[in-house]
């Protein structure tokens, strides 16, 4: 297992957020960690990626402990494709991919031009090669994702942790990263660990999840024996209905809405 | 990048050579070449300089004009290194308390010691290193480790510095002790001398040539510091190292010469309008335009009246609207390039 986390309980200010979570994925995995907002994904995370203490328990990445590495080399093994990435500075796109070499790049030394091909071939990679010289400021939300994803994939660590990745896209971006992600993971052989919040996607795309509830894992396993009705209304807080489309698609949709039940609406 | 060795290789040595012929003891452009040429041994026919005019040269202009690009590019490059940590376009040099520590610590000499210059700038460097100090400590006391709370702690221990500058200048001599005061806290540089040179030069070239050569990973500091560790940089030990050395430079830069308003703001924005927001690039360029702008401005301030003007009204006339004008500016064309969504 690339990843393994070992009983871990972690918190803010000493009150614990998550509490006892077992988890593993093997190489060439995608898996989602869904929960409702607030459950511990992001918590869970931070721990994983070292920059939460652990009140309890072991983070295991290629067989060492977290806590006896140090950030380079967690940044060799570890990469995190963020939730939200601002600029307060005006960065090209390519300037913005190569700072993720910092770990293998000497402090006083620059990006050599075998790292900028790289992190270009990065960027190709996620269809963003001709978006190398753009500001990235001045690109959309979903343009930025990619390129926060080309940077996860020039750090290029046998791990990648995305944090919601989807928050803000549209339709058709949200499926093409979690597409691109499939795809990068099977080739790459890499261990992806994402937190969603859409049920269809995590079902379409990733190979295992676990859903966080309250602190702890509620349920774990294959997505397609996983996500069913009743845990899915248990962790999402919602009556939720899985079912299969008439082309036989798996959708998961709340079990009635009062919109469309009353036939009137009185605004 | 392409126009750092443009600025450095023609801009910079006419305007150089534009300011050591400029000033209330005029000297004549081809008497400038002779006095530079002497000194090498070069023979000149056409000019034979008086002792006078050697001794104003030599003296006077010659480490007036390199205390000044040094101190210009020190506090420059100082202002480009803190906007960059604290991810702040607005952050100046003297965020975190140096100067006014160092103004408080020259003060206090001039008003309880002695007014002997190099008592002063003991007593003003030591201060601001120590103001710079007491800003770590009062934010490391916090649980918070984001540079807000650094900047939070400036704050306050400049209010209590700048508190301290105002009353001892409410207690000093009107006749005497305050006018030293106000004229050290405005900044000039009539007292410049090779002494001052010797003293503050290496220390800034090294500080220059350090963040320099550690210049690219001030890009990583400024996506934020779960980012930066994330991508492996030890984010607390860098701030460090980046303030230590910044702060050196200020305060190096402070007990020579005194306050100098505005440049370490304006000086790293007209060089991110030229070479980008990219550190590798734009270090050496706020440097270069820093050594360049604080020449002419003191080059303005020694020739523009008959008594010299202290050089924070100069810096803060000239450089404010140009600054406003650049933001004006660039915010057209960006806004017109911008894609709209």
């Amino acid at each position: 297992m690339n990843l393994s986390i070992e009983n871990i309980s972690a918190g803010y200010g000493g009150i614990p957020v998550i509490s006892h979570i077992d988890l593993s994925v093997a190489p060439g995995r995608i898996c989602a960690l869904m929960g409702r907002n607030g459950s511990g994904k992001t918590t869970l995370l931070r721990c994983i990626n070292g920059l939460l203490p652990l009140l309890e328990g072991r983070v295991r990445v290629l067989g060492r402990d977290i806590r006896d590495l140090g950030r380079d080399k967690i940044a060799r093994m570890i990469s995190v494709v963020p939730q939200v990435s601002f600029s307060p500075f005006t960065f090209s796109c390519l300037d913005m991919v190569l700072m993720a070499g910092a770990a293998r790049i000497k402090a006083w030394s620059a990006p050599s031009e075998k790292e900028k091909q790289k992190a270009l071939d990065a960027m190709a990679e996620t269809g963003i090669g001709h978006m190398a010289d753009r500001a990235f400021n001045t690109l959309s939300g979903g343009e930025r994702q990619l390129v926060m994803l080309a940077r996860g994939l020039f750090q290029d660590t046998p791990i990648m942790l995305l944090d919601e990745p989807n928050s803000h896209l549209d339709f058709a971006n949200q499926h093409k990263i979690m597409a691109l992600m499939q795809s990068l993971a099977r080739k790459r052989k890499m261990t992806v660990l994402v937190t969603l919040h859409d049920p269809n996607l995590t079902h379409y795309y990733c190979d295992d999840v676990i859903l966080i509830h309250e602190g702890g894992v509620r349920a774990r396993g294959e997505t397609g024996k996983t996500l069913t009705d009743e845990v899915l209304s248990c962790v999402l807080g919602n009556n939720i209905e899985c079912d299969m489309t008439r082309k036989g698609v798996f959708v998961v949709v709340p079990k009635f809405n009062p919109v469309h039940m009353n036939e009137k609406v009185n605004l | 990048m392409k126009k750092t060795p443009v600025i450095f290789g023609l801009v910079f040595p006419v305007i150089l050579f534009i300011c050591l012929c400029t000033g209330r003891y005029p000297i004549d452009p081809g008497q400038v070449a002779g006095l530079l040429l002497a000194p090498l041994g070069v023979e000149n026919r056409f000019f034979s300089a008086p002792p006078d005019m050697m001794m104003v040269f030599w003296n006077v202009r010659v480490p007036r004009i390199i205390l000044s690009v040094f101190v210009g590019a020190g506090i420059s490059t100082a202002g480009a290194v803190f906007q960059a940590l604290f991810r702040n376009p607005l952050a100046a040099p003297d965020i975190l308390g140096v100067t006014q520590g160092a103004g408080f610590g020259a003060a206090l000499v001039i008003l309880f010691l002695s007014p002997l210059a190099l008592v002063i700038q003991t007593s003003a460097f030591g201060f601001g290193i120590l103001a710079v100090a007491l800003a770590y400590i009062l934010a490391s006391l916090s649980r918070d480790s984001s540079p807000s709370v650094l900047v939070i702690s400036g704050i306050v221990i400049s209010a209590v510095f700048q508190a301290g500058l105002s009353f001892i200048m409410y207690m000093a001599n009107p006749y005497d002790q305050l006018i030293q005061i106000i004229f050290w806290t405005m900044g000039s540089f009539n007292t410049a001398s090779w002494v001052k040179v010797r003293a503050a030069v290496p220390l800034l070239f090294s500080g220059i040539l350090l963040i320099t050569a550690f210049s690219w990973r001030l890009n990583l500091m400024t996506q934020g510091e779960e980012d930066a560790r994330s991508m492996g940089i030890h984010v607390a030990r860098w701030r460090i190292f980046y303030v230590l050395v910044s702060t050196l430079m200020v305060a190096c830069s402070v007990t020579a010469v005194g306050n100098v308003a505005w440049i370490g703001l304006i000086v790293p924005h007209i060089a991110r309008y030229l070479a980008g927001s990219e550190h590798r690039r734009l270090i050496p360029m706020t440097a270069i335009l820093g050594g360049l702008f604080l020449m002419i401005m003191d080059t303005v301030a020694r020739s523009l009246m008959l008594s010299e003007i202290p050089i924070s009204i100069v810096t803060s006339i000239f450089g404010a609207p140009f600054l406003g004008y650049l933001v004006v500016s660039a915010g057209k064309a960006r806004f017109s390039h911008e894609p709209q969504y």
